[in-house]
């Protein structure tokens, strides 16, 4: 499960990933964000940012 | 005035005939980071029991898994003495006596990144041999098993060596022809995977000895560590290196060792101090990382969070406190592994 980070600047920069509240960085090569593209891709929703 | 003799070929003698960083000279031949298993960053000598495949044990080290909590893995464990010239290894215990099925596998392994093994020329003509070198330490006898693999765990080689005495470091060189055919990444993703079986199904399982296009984690036949409850396999001084032949192992210093491994993983104790922040508001702080990662980071805090993060880097992380603290985590953690 994974909520969004408020905007900065406009900009999506992070997504939490509730599990242990690790924030995940718009990188693609980051492999927890490849983690969370396929979660995506799978139909999952991330939570909205609060 | 006398300044006293200098040996001008003192150099060159005692490294004659080899080549820096490849055959017998001693300069970052090893492609393995934290093969004597000396770094532990994330349980500093405890135990873990791993739940899911790919959990980081000892720094840079991972746990495959089928099933969770089949093995556990220490630095250590069951503290027997290592083998002479080391300090440190790596154990697995078997937690049961598991039936290890047709897609089951359990294995320790490392990924190397692409930028370590760019010189290799696997995928071409051109692909250079290389001798895998480790002691390894069971209670259990017989013909083990293990594995070379590319990124996209299609390209891979098995092979086997034996344990003929329990409870006793064995000394174990095996040296594979590179690889003409596969897709080798050479940049900052994963170069080589290099797994030793802790108990892989036939799914898994190949003949030894030669590269195809499977995913294999181990040889056929291989012995099952983890179908033995209690059973204990230990591991140190894992080096791969250019060349037909084992080298003796290659010591780096502690902090060489460390700071390799932080390109990867970095555990920062203590707080991560703001400034005082206006009623309402927010300061902002940055976390500078002792070394620059692989990629962006993937940024935690073990314990206690009281701010956000921001744009995150391969060099840091800018961290948004909240007004009603002044301090963000303790022990927070950078985690860019392959």
């Amino acid at each position: 499960m994974y909520k969004l980070t408020p905007l900065y600047n406009g900009n999506q920069l992070n997504v939490i990933r509730l599990l242990d509240n690790a924030y995940i960085p718009f990188d693609p090569d980051n492999t927890d964000y490849q983690e969370y593209l396929k979660w995506l891709k799978a139909g999952n929703t991330p939570e909205a940012a609060s | 005035m006398a300044y006293g003799l200098i040996n001008a070929d003192q150099i060159g003698t005692s490294v004659a005939n080899t080549s820096l960083g490849a055959g017998n000279a001693s300069l970052m031949k090893n492609r393995i980071i934290n093969g004597a298993m000396v770094i532990d960053q994330r349980n500093a000598g405890a135990s873990v029991t791993p739940t899911a495949t790919n959990t980081y044990t000892l720094d840079r080290w991972q746990a495959q898994l089928s099933v969770s909590s089949k093995y556990s893995v220490q630095q250590n464990a069951g503290s027997v003495t290592p083998p002479a010239g080391f300090t440190n290894y790596l154990g697995v215990t078997s937690l049961a006596a598991t039936s290890v099925g047709s897609t089951d596998y359990y294995a320790i392994r490392q990924q190397i990144e692409g930028f370590n093994i760019a010189d290799l020329g696997w995928g071409t003509a051109n692909a250079k041999t290389v001798t895998l070198s480790f002691q390894v330490y069971s209670s259990l006898t017989g013909t083990f098993g293990g594995y070379l693999n590319n990124a996209s765990d299609a390209y891979a080689y098995p092979f086997t060596y034996s344990i003929s005495v329990a409870n006793t470091w064995t000394s174990i060189s095996i040296t594979i022809a590179g690889p003409t055919s596969g897709t080798w990444n050479t940049t900052s993703g994963q170069g080589i995977k290099v797994g030793f079986g802790l108990g892989v199904g036939s799914t898994y399982s190949g003949t030894a000895g030669s590269w195809s296009a499977n995913n294999y984690l181990s040889a056929t036949g291989a012995t099952s560590v983890v179908g033995t409850n209690g059973a204990t396999f230990y591991i140190t001084g894992v080096q791969l290196e250019v060349g037909s032949s084992a080298t003796g192992f290659e010591y780096r210093q502690y902090g060489q060792e460390l700071a390799l491994c932080q390109r990867y993983y970095e555990y920062a104790t203590g707080t991560i101090q703001g400034t005082d922040a206006p009623s309402g508001g927010y300061c902002r702080t940055i976390w500078f990382f002792k070394v620059p990662k692989r990629t962006s980071p993937t940024v935690t805090a073990i314990s206690g969070s009281n701010g956000t993060v921001g744009t995150t880097t391969v060099d840091f992380s800018l961290i948004y406190i909240q007004s009603s603290s002044s301090y963000f985590n303790t022990g927070s953690t950078a985690v860019a592994e392959l």
